[in-house]
């Protein structure tokens, strides 16, 4: 039984209540038995567990036990502890299903890599008294890319010639991130909208979460660049437009190349819902669609071919 | 353009063994020409593994594994008549790789284009390359090192055995 936690927190958070004190971890390989109210001493720190942090997706919250919402008891400050946890799994993407691991080691790696580098997530890794090594990261002071995309109220074509040329240009800053990793022969590995945070001080845009590999023998990049291009759909279309979601009409204009090549009901071709969308950002949608022949096989393409797309756009403003 | 020699781009599947025996029914009998059969290695992802033991332990089976693979590609190759000084075997050890012993290594970021790259130092006519018939949907995630070869060649012929 680890020890009681009573007099630490006595000493350090003397605010917080005694009925919901826990216990002292140095090791953290149990981690669902570590909760609220325990203490993760690693070294010569020490760390509150608040909560678990739980992803939210699809509406429905995710739990993920084996990662930490802290306060630091030395600084006071908000911490997120991320614990050992090996599992491979297969994700499925369309009709494919590609076996995902994570690896605690990549993160350490890739944390010590980007060290000072705002376009990712901070953060230095600790072993507990076992050797996990335990990833301790700041909280990115900012809120989701893709919140503050949904959370927009106003046209497309407001959004599209007011905000998106600031937006394109972010991103294009987060593909040159991403980029700079692939140079380093890392990937991040799991590209997803909502591991993009955009920071309330600068406005950069911050990757976070770098613990997923995946084994692509003939094309180590091509799920980051496949993330992208998700990303750049979402962020052209001022959301997912899929052939369920638009009117009657504008769904028989639409054929099955207009549509992403991993998801059949996912319109990319997104001139024939937004006919202003210049032909050059248009192109770089359609390498991602069905109607492609030649894909992005390397990050530094997919920038060249953006950065044109932003000329284009700014040239109709 | 040297049509004396040809590169065949292998990496011990069912799919570069066909393009190593249609190489062979096609180079076996006739003028001599120097044949190389070409494997680059392709560890696999340390992070996948647990710690760096397995990881190394799973790199050198791999290893035994494409060297019995391209002895086996010699052998075809001198059964359809070519001759043993015509027929060479390479093996480009990855940067990556825990085991490297030599100098030059691949980065391993296209095998394609490390590929090609042995084929212009090498000053070879042909590059032959055994395709998968992959979907779209593998293609694009997963890439082709055959569709690669042929976007990518130049000065150069490319047989691909489907």
């Amino acid at each position: 039984m680890p020890p009681s936690a009573r007099a630490l927190l006595a000493r350090l958070a003397p605010d917080f209540p005694a009925r919901h004190v826990g216990e002292i971890y140095t090791e953290t390989t149990e981690f669902m038995r570590i909760g609220h109210g325990d203490v993760i001493n690693l070294g010569e720190r020490h760390f509150l567990v608040l909560r678990d942090e739980a992803e939210r997706r699809f509406g429905l919250e995710d739990p993920k036990f084996w990662v930490k919402r802290c306060r630091d008891l030395q600084t006071g400050q908000r911490r997120i502890l991320k614990l050992v946890f090996h599992e491979s799994f297969p994700m499925t993407i369309g009709s494919m299903v590609v076996t995902c691991t994570r690896s605690p080691r990549k993160e350490s790696r890739i944390l010590d890599l980007v060290r000072g580098d705002d376009r990712f997530m901070q953060g230095e890794t600790i072993p507990d008294t076992a050797g996990n090594p335990v990833r301790i990261l700041d909280v990115v002071p900012g809120k989701r890319l893709d919140e503050k995309i949904e959370a927009l109220e106003m046209p497309h074509r407001d959004y599209f010639f007011e905000l998106f040329p600031e937006v394109l240009t972010h991103f294009i800053e987060a593909c040159q991130a991403i980029a700079w990793l692939h140079a380093r022969n890392e990937k991040h590995g799991d590209v997803r909208r909502d591991h993009l945070y955009v920071r309330y001080d600068s406005g950069t845009y911050t990757w976070i979460d770098f613990d997923y590999t995946f084994d692509f023998q003939d094309s180590p990049f091509g799920l980051d660049l496949f993330g992208l291009g998700n990303i750049i759909q979402f962020l052209v279309g001022m959301g997912q437009h899929t052939t369920q979601s638009v009117p009657p009409e504008v769904r028989a204009r639409i054929t099955t190349e207009d549509c992403s090549i991993m998801f059949p009901n996912r319109i990319v071709n997104l001139r024939k819902l937004f006919p202003y969308v210049p032909e050059a950002l248009n192109n770089v949608l359609l390498r991602f669609s069905m109607a492609a022949n030649v894909f992005y096989d390397a990050t530094p393409d997919l920038i060249r071919d953006l950065e044109r797309a932003l000329d284009a756009v700014r040239s109709q403003r | 353009m040297n049509i004396e020699k040809i590169l065949i781009a292998f990496d011990g599947s069912e799919n570069s063994r066909r393009a190593v025996a249609y190489t062979a029914a096609m180079a076996g009998s006739g003028p001599q020409r120097l044949v190389t059969v070409a494997a680059i290695e392709r560890p696999p992802d340390r992070d996948l593994f647990p710690d760096d033991a397995s990881w190394k332990e799973e790199c050198a089976h791999r290893v035994t594994l494409i060297h019995k693979a391209l002895a086996d590609a010699r052998d075809m190759l001198l059964a359809a008549g070519l001759s043993p000084a015509w027929v060479e075997t390479r093996f480009v050890e990855s940067c990556r790789s825990p085991l490297r012993e030599s100098r030059e290594c691949s980065i391993g970021t296209s095998i394609a284009l490390e590929i090609l790259r042995l084929a212009d130092e090498g000053g070879y006519g042909t590059v032959v390359v055994g395709r998968r018939g992959v979907s779209k949907q593998e293609e694009f995630l997963f890439g082709s090192v055959s569709t690669k070869i042929i976007q990518a060649a130049k000065g150069l012929a490319v047989w691909v055995v489907a």
